[in-house]
């Protein structure tokens, strides 16, 4: 009998290996065919001068050498963080609250809807909107303002207020996308663990320090991780609402990079540039990471 | 009989094939493409009279909005998948045809002598580059005053003063002077008013957009009747916006935005008109292409006025489409038949029967003006300017086309917002724009 | 009720209240301006309520005016292919996520829970997939589509995400390792393979998380844009939110077409949202779920 459970655990381990093999084979296909080959490619290019039209140029490190001394590109940077500062903070919060409104509004699924809605925008849509709701003149926002006896704001055309209300925009149309994710990992909590901590006294706030976020550590690294991650890339909004002005107050890195593409005819340097911005985003993600020990479960 | 219909079996049989091979010919597919989708009735009519006259070629016409045109044109370059023809633009043609990506013109046009004099004088040659050709105009665009006769009423200017309005740079003449009629505060003042406040106006006397390095519907008017002019030459690059004249432009314009009558830089939208549609802008100046917009999306009536008379007289910039076969078309001698007609006097006058844009040969201009007429706009001022003497001016033709935007963009902004004086921003921002040609 | 428990959710009303406001205000002014003719876009923009409503706008879209009429109502007389349009979103959004997430849900279970050579640095590559920008991987894979002719088809534009996106497989790995891996060593004990305790035991237990997973791929899927601008640009094949371009200005420094990008928007915004109500039950009824029975 002893032999037999030997035997059994070891052909246990072959048969784990080969279903391992079965369902990592189909994602992993295609990973490399439209991820790592694509990303591989992309490398080489970042090496070349090349228009997209005609045949790419081997120039070794120059587009990287001509990065560092580029002082639009280390704006482009200067920027980018700003946005994510201004924007990852705050949306996550709010995410946060209204994943707990949505959670105790158990029987309304029609309000769990709405804050989902500018979700669903287009991209392209929402930059517009924008546009014609903050507009200093006639946009419904600073009429308001106006009539509470304020001077309008001039949201998008000046410097100072250019990013934040980008920020604005785009935490506008996430946050309930968020929500939604946090909301589906608070789902995961049994509500025992809940029931349980609440006899033993714990109230509210403190329920919610020590119980509920610990557990949802695993959702919350991802939240965290993949937003900032989508922070950092932000384009749309800015490509429409600003075109990476007033000056260049809102010359973000994707802005900084598709113009240098499309615009410029230089896809190399553009690459490059896209690699950087890649070793800047693995290195904070990892971080990330690590520090909120994502790969553990509680 | 039998043997006489035997002897006619071969020929009928080799019709037979004829007919049969002729029925089963594939036409020719070219593709099309232009980003106004105001002109798509006008050009599938040209479409369809051509198809009319060459049955072996079909044509087929897609449309994509100014935003997406060039980036989906390059890639689908790249993808090898570009249209035969494309609408191409001054801005662009140097790029596409120094990356060898256009088909040079000029034999064909010998070939089939093509008599270029047909167009309005100088159009032509801004397609062509050493000697090489990359389209034939199509049509052209000039800037006028577009005035709401509402506000306009109400302020008490009248149309003799519109017609005749003057302007220099040191006290901005009789243009100035009808900004501010036209420019009021919450009080009901007008700026001509002694009591006038600055800081509380409700409506001002002009809007502009943000400018770019063309500012063709912002500065050129203007800076151009000073004499001014972009660089030496249609093809050459030494620019000038550290000239004297340019200055004293941009400074009288800045200072229109202090004093209310233009409405400031923090106030107008990015890349539209924001303030004129909604009647909190008695004015503002705009390009022939608008037309259209100004007949069915504002809710008042508006004139055109052609630009103000400045020290060496009106100017006006003017700015045309052509049309280029791409280098990869698998069909170029049917695409050539496309452009050809395109470019003909018959196709042109077509396209000006719709009224939406003024076509380049000459005969054309009285069938758009009768069709703008029909649709009771007046666009003299157009027109007037383009068939006028020396009133037109050609932006250069040069490569490097968005980093000169972009440069000139910033040192815009940075000078309307007030972050930097206007003859230091300029100095600065001219001398990196002609770093680039170096 | 108590006078303290009552005080107590006031706060949580009034935080409601605000984040509805702030969400929906501006969808509201979606709707207006879908009803707001053209002419009246500026001129009548100070006001809450649409200055003269109309539906012409929806009936442009939808294709049901002729074109000068269009024209004459500030659109430019082109003619839109609503319905095929709407077609291809709900075609290319729908098979992308039924296949994304059966794949990614495979390989997140195999990073979680199995144990196999390398799983830790091919999940590490997966995650830094993740954080390549978009641009780099555009161009290339269009030049792949071009090679394997898949330009201008549905293939072309399904094919990059239709096995995995780094995202899915991330976000589901990270909910099967929140699962309580007693249920699993029970089953395990009891004899199941892990295949069985798969398709048992986590699929069930995870179904508010797949159920997001795809409302996330499915509205991800219909908002993309750039990809199938340059990928589908035949109308065969053009999907609604790239069609919904053809509202924005034509011409340099023109202006959009408002009415109709509004109207255009609200449309294109229904199918997402009556998916997101029905998978929406999905994702709440999973609240029986315990872990420890």
């Amino acid at each position: 009998m002893h032999r037999s459970r030997i035997e059994y655990r070891e052909r246990y381990k072959l048969k784990d290996s080969l279903l391992a093999v079965g369902f990592v084979v189909p994602s992993l296909f295609g990973f490399l065919v439209f991820f790592a080959v694509p990303l591989l490619r992309g490398i080489a290019i970042s090496f070349t001068d090349w228009d997209l039209l005609g045949s790419a140029k081997y120039i070794g490190l120059d587009n990287y050498k001509n990065l560092f001394a580029d002082s639009e590109f280390w704006n482009a940077l200067f920027v980018t963080f700003q946005y994510v500062l201004w924007n990852i903070p705050i949306q996550t919060v709010l995410a946060m609250v209204i994943a707990l409104v949505m959670k105790a509004i158990k029987s309304s699924s029609l309000i769990r809807g709405a804050l989902i809605i500018p979700w669903l925008l287009p991209n392209v849509v929402a930059a517009l909107l924008a546009l014609a709701i903050l507009d200093p003149a006639i946009g419904i926002v600073n009429e308001g303002i106006k009539a509470l006896g304020f001077h309008p704001l001039n949201f998008l055309s000046t410097t100072q207020l250019a990013m934040p209300s980008i920020a604005g925009i785009n935490t506008w149309k996430f946050m309930g996308y968020t929500a939604l994710i946090i909301f589906a990992g608070l789902q995961g909590i049994p509500s025992e663990v809940e029931e349980a901590a609440l006899i033993d006294g714990a109230t509210g706030f403190t329920a919610f320090r020590k119980i509920t976020l610990p557990l949802l550590r695993p959702v919350l690294a991802f939240v965290l991780v993949t937003s900032v991650i989508g922070s950092f890339q932000v384009y749309d909004t800015v490509a429409i609402a600003t075109r990476g002005g007033p000056v260049n107050a809102t010359w973000v890195m994707n802005f900084f990079i598709f113009k240098n593409a499309f615009e410029g005819y230089r896809m190399g340097y553009a690459t490059a540039a896209s690699m950087l911005l890649f070793i800047l985003l693995v290195g904070i993600g990892f971080l990330q990471v690590r520090l909120m020990r994502a790969d553990e479960s509680d | 009989m039998l043997r006489q219909l035997r002897c006619l079996m071969v020929p009928l049989a080799m019709l037979g094939m004829l007919a049969a091979g002729s029925l089963f010919a594939e036409p020719v597919t070219i593709k099309y493409i232009l980003w106004d989708a105001n002109q798509l009735p006008a050009y599938q009519k040209v479409a369809d009279n051509f198809m009319a006259k060459n049955p072996d070629i079909k044509v087929t016409i897609d449309q994509a909005g100014w935003n997406d045109y060039w980036t989906s044109l390059q890639t689908s370059m790249v993808g090898g998948t570009a249209p035969d023809v494309f609408t191409d633009h001054l801005a662009k043609v140097t790029d596409f045809a120094s990356k060898g990506q256009l088909v040079d013109l000029a034999p064909y046009v010998k070939r089939d002598k093509i008599d270029t004099s047909i167009y309005l004088p100088g159009l032509a040659d801004l397609w062509t580059k050493d000697g090489k050709r990359y389209g034939l105009p199509k049509d052209w665009d000039t800037i006028a005053v577009v005035v709401n006769k509402d506000i306009q009423k109400e302020a008490g200017v009248t149309d003799a003063e519109l017609a005749n309005l003057t302007w220099n740079p040191k006290d901005g003449g009789t243009f100035q002077k009808v900004l501010a009629q036209l420019t009021l505060d919450k009080n009901g003042n007008n700026g001509l008013s002694p009591n006038f406040d600055p800081k509380n106006v409700v409506r001002y006397g002009m809007e502009i957009q943000h400018s770019d390095d063309r500012g063709q519907s912002q500065f050129s008017c203007l800076a151009l009747s000073t004499g001014w002019s972009y660089t030496d030459g249609t093809f050459k690059s030494n620019y000038h916006f550290d000239d004297p004249r340019f200055i004293q432009t941009i400074s009288w314009m800045l200072n229109m935005t202090q004093k209310g009558f233009i409405c400031p830089y923090e106030v107008t939208a990015l890349s539209n008109s924001t303030l004129f549609p909604a009647k909190k802008a008695g004015s503002t100046l705009d390009g022939s292409w608008m037309i259209g917009y100004y007949a069915n999306s504002v809710d008042f009536p508006v004139a055109f006025v052609q630009t103000p008379i400045g020290p060496v007289g009106r100017k006006s910039m003017t700015n045309g489409l052509a049309d280029s076969i791409w280098v990869g078309s698998k069909h170029k001698e049917e695409a050539w038949k496309w452009v050809k007609y395109l470019a003909s006097a018959e196709a042109e006058t077509t396209v000006g029967t719709f009224g939406v844009v003024f076509p380049a040969v000459k005969a054309g201009v009285d069938n758009a003006l009768a069709a703008y007429k029909a649709k009771n706009m007046n666009v003299t001022a157009f027109t007037d300017l383009a068939t006028g003497k020396n009133t037109t001016f050609v932006y250069p033709v040069l490569d490097n086309g968005v980093k000169v935007s972009e440069i000139m963009v910033q040192a815009f902004d940075t000078i309307f917002l007030g972050k930097g004086e206007v003859a230091a921003t300029l100095k600065a921002a001219n001398a990196k724009v002609n770093a680039l040609f170096k | 009720m108590t006078n303290a428990r009552r005080a107590s959710k006031l706060p949580f009303i009034i935080v409601t209240v605000a984040l509805l406001f702030v969400t929906l205000f501006p969808i509201y002014w979606v709707l207006r301006m879908s009803f707001t003719l053209n002419k009246q876009i500026y001129s009548g923009a100070a006001t809450l309520l649409p200055v003269q409503p109309t539906m012409s706008n929806y009936m442009r879209v939808l294709g049901l005016i002729d074109s000068v009429t269009a024209v004459k109502l500030g659109g430019s007389g082109q003619k839109i292919n609503f319905f095929r349009f709407l077609f291809n979103s709900v075609l290319v959004s729908t098979i992308v996520t039924f296949a994304q997430v059966l794949f990614s849900a495979a390989g997140a279970y195999a990073f979680a829970r199995l144990r196999f050579p390398g799983r830790n640095k091919l999940f590490g590559l997966y995650i830094s997939a993740l954080m390549v920008p978009s641009i780099v991987m555009m161009i290339p894979n269009f030049i792949l589509m071009k090679d394997l002719g898949w330009l201008n088809t549905y293939m072309g534009i399904m094919a990059p995400a239709l096995l995995m996106t780094p995202y899915a497989v991330f976000f589901l790995r990270q909910f099967f390792l929140g699962i309580n891996r007693e249920l699993e060593e029970a089953a395990y004990i009891d004899g199941a393979g892990k295949l069985k305790i798969f398709l048992k035991i986590i699929v069930p237990i995870s179904s508010s998380s797949l159920a997001t997973l795809a409302v996330i791929t499915f509205i991800g899927q219909w908002n993309d844009y750039m990809w199938p601008l340059i990928v589908g640009k035949d109308e065969k094949v053009r999907l609604l939110t790239v069609a919904l371009g053809v509202f924005r200005s034509q011409t340099p420094q023109g202006n959009p077409d408002w009415g109709g990008l509004m109207a255009g928007t609200t449309l294109a915004i229904i199918p997402t949202l009556i998916l997101f109500i029905i998978f929406g039950k999905k994702i709440v009824n999973s609240i029986n779920f315990s872990g420890f029975r």
